[in-house]
């Protein structure tokens, strides 16, 4: 279940970006997983949705584009909401 | 400011980020292989199944190699000492990583085992990873190789099943293939199927508990770091 760990990386991820926008919340995250990355997109939705509770990323829809015979792991983009 | 999706929020600024979600691991593990390369210090990422026989194959390697160059492993468990005591047992250095509840070693952990270690005097380093065919996969630790040892007791089509894991695998040492008589195991079947899912096909057949094989491992890991010459590269030792 190695889909926590990654969603906690990419938490540490957003949050170093978000500070440098001065960013006060997540609204949308764009990952890209691909088929031989050796990760499951609907165990990392649901790692997600538990592990985004009280994060800045609590109200941000995860959008995860799955690649067919690729190795991409990739968070592609965020959207943030700035003051 | 948001001119992408044509929402009007003039609130939501998009940032393409473009880094792995790795990224964290891969620098560590960078610096890790920086570590090695100074050293010279060839090291080995060791995956599989829980009772795969990874440990017996340390303690195989110990014997026939320990004499010619300095071994050291760190050895990955959710719980116990076990593993790096037996390796210690047959006489070369050995530390535990205990992971707790984590499936899978990531370079951090690997980096922080090596403290416990006289590693920059070794000539080898075995990284034992947690047995799982699934997490290890993913995480570089800096090593040279990954090698998946695959007992023969598990059946012919772990591969087809965990493709990420054996993907990638430098080399595939099928184990206890002293077990083969009692067993009713499609030997050319494991074959066909890590031909199928891994990039570049190796494959040696060894009993760490006979020897039966041994010395071709050995040779192979004399050859890691080095160019290998295309029979070597591409030769599924199939030799049972």
């Amino acid at each position: 279940m190695h889909e926590y760990s990654l969603v906690q990386a990419m938490f540490e991820q957003i949050d170093r970006v978000a500070r440098t926008h001065g960013a006060q919340a997540v609204r949308r995250i764009r990952v890209r997983i691909g088929e031989y990355a050796g990760v499951d997109p609907t165990l990392f939705q649901s790692a997600y949705e538990v592990y985004r509770i009280g994060t800045p990323c609590a109200d941000a829809a995860l959008q995860i584009e799955r690649v067919p015979a690729a190795e991409d792991l990739m968070l592609d983009q965020i959207e943030l909401e700035v003051p | 400011m948001c001119g992408e999706c044509g929402c009007g929020d003039d609130k939501i600024v998009p940032v393409d980020v473009h880094e792995r979600l790795l990224a964290g691991n891969d620098r560590v593990a960078q610096h890790n292989r920086e570590h090695f390369r100074e050293h010279g210090i060839v090291s080995i990422n060791l995956m599989g199944s829980p009772g795969a026989g990874k440990t017996l194959v340390l303690e195989a390697t110990a014997r026939a190699l320990g004499r010619d160059a300095k071994l050291g492993v760190l050895a990955g468990d959710l719980a116990t000492d076990h593993d790096a005591a037996r390796i210690r047992a047959a006489g070369i250095v050995a530390e535990s990583i205990t992971t707790g509840t984590a499936c899978h070693l990531d370079a951090d952990m690997v980096h922080h085992g090596l403290h416990h270690l006289p590693w920059q005097t070794l000539d080898y380093l075995f990284i034992e990873n947690v047995g799982n065919l699934v997490c290890p996969a993913i995480y570089d630790l800096g090593q040279d190789a990954n090698v998946v040892a695959l007992s023969v007791t598990e059946g012919e089509d772990k591969p087809l099943k965990y493709p990420t894991m054996f993907r990638k695998a430098d080399l595939v040492l099928v184990t206890k293939v002293d077990l083969l008589p009692a067993l009713d195991v499609d030997v050319p079947a494991i074959e066909a199927n890590l031909k199928q899912v891994m990039l570049a096909p190796a494959m040696l057949m060894i009993s760490a508990k006979t020897g039966k094989g041994i010395d071709r491992w050995i040779q192979w890991l004399r050859g890691v770091g080095r160019p290998r010459s295309a029979a070597c590269a591409t030769g599924m030792g199939l030799d049972a």
